[in-house]
């Protein structure tokens, strides 16, 4: 369930580390797995002052940047059509661009199943585990 | 009602030759006094019997038809018939009946870690039994994991199709004083990652079968005899 003010952790390494849900797209209640919404990044992952010249080209989004999320793990557990219900410690979103392409390159984390009838297969195939 | 009511009334009932008047005529000059004694106790019920008489009481009943009465169900508990039933094509053998019935004393407590395999060839799931829901062929069971360090919980339904075994891992050490174990939750109480005591039981498991541990993966892929397997340990 996340909806305004929801703070996510962003789980790839376009460098943001905590964002926070400013709007659910295309619906009027709570978004859950396989939701676009829009975030505006609240932690950095590190800051790029401290890192070197390829690293910190690698930190695409800096603390305050707007950008489209899709939210990959829900602590609300939500059911399954064969009667298993999923529910994650916590709340986490991959950053996407306008076009619906991950912004970063990796994932750390188990992402949810549900992503990949929801044309987010792309995310899926660079997560390193799915429940 | 007075007297003076009653003589303005009978020149009219006399015109009329109601009936439904003569009774009123008939109070309006009745001695209630000596009345009340000769009247049953409650007026209401048997003194105002007739005056309120319904116009089809006397007339014959109508037919109403009446059915054979329903016959008698096949059993008095209809929904434990039915449940059964249900059970007899989801656990022929009733191996996963007795591994979450209340009267098995080696049945599957919470604490315990399970591991379940899925039919659709996804990852086999495990983790601690955290809550126990027995519901007849709903019955369920929640397992509490770690998926690359990240905790999850699962429900299972118990006599699904497309759960292809369910192994028992390890027993919890001492018996838990909740039924259910919401704490864990709680990053003081939790369990962490099973996947060390999974990957230490399905090495010993292999071994004891005399396969290869390169060879017990497909030993999993049988169902009944892994849920045996599971239960030895």
């Amino acid at each position: 369930m996340i909806q305004l003010k929801s703070m996510l952790n962003c789980i790839d390494n376009s460098g943001a580390a905590v964002v926070e849900c400013v709007q659910v797209l295309k619906m009027k209640r709570a978004a859950k797995v396989g939701d676009r919404i829009v975030v505006v990044v609240q932690k950095q992952r590190n800051l790029a002052a401290d890192l070197a010249g390829a690293a910190a080209a690698a930190q695409k989004v800096r603390r305050g940047d707007i950008s489209h999320a899709v939210v990959v793990r829900t602590k609300k557990k939500y059911g399954r059509p064969d009667g298993s219900f999923v529910r994650f410690d916590d709340n986490a979103c991959v950053l996407i661009n306008k076009a619906g392409d991950p912004m970063g390159t990796r994932l750390n984390g188990a992402v949810a199943q549900e992503l990949r009838g929801k044309q987010w297969s792309k995310i899926l195939s660079l997560a390193p585990a799915f429940v | 009602m007075s007297t003076t009511a009653g003589a303005s009334l009978r020149p009219l009932a006399q015109s009329l030759k109601a009936l439904t008047l003569r009774p009123i005529q008939r109070r309006a000059v009745t001695d209630y006094a000596s009345l009340r004694d000769n009247l049953p106790r409650k007026v209401g019920m048997f003194g105002q019997k007739k005056v309120f008489h319904s116009p089809q009481a006397d007339e014959p009943r109508r037919h109403i038809k009446i059915h054979a009465p329903l016959p008698a169900p096949a059993s008095k508990t209809p929904i434990e018939s039915l449940t059964s039933l249900q059970l007899a094509t989801l656990d022929p053998t009733g191996a996963k009946q007795k591994m979450f019935s209340r009267h098995n004393p080696d049945s599957v407590k919470v604490g315990d870690i399970l591991q379940v395999r899925r039919k659709n060839g996804e990852q086999p799931f495990a983790g601690v039994v955290i809550n126990i829901r027995r519901r007849g062929v709903d019955s369920a069971f929640l397992l509490r994991g770690q998926v690359t360090r990240i905790g999850v919980e699962v429900w299972f339904k118990l006599y699904s199709p497309l759960i292809e075994g369910i192994d028992l891992v390890q027993r919890t050490e001492k018996r838990k004083r909740r039924a259910k174990l919401f704490y864990l939750r709680k990053p003081e109480h939790d369990f962490g990652s099973v996947a060390n005591i999974v990957g230490q039981y399905m090495r010993q498991r292999a071994i004891l079968r005399g396969e290869g541990p390169k060879n017990g993966q497909q030993g999993q892929r049988g169902g009944k005899t892994g849920k045996k397997g599971g239960k030895k340990n």
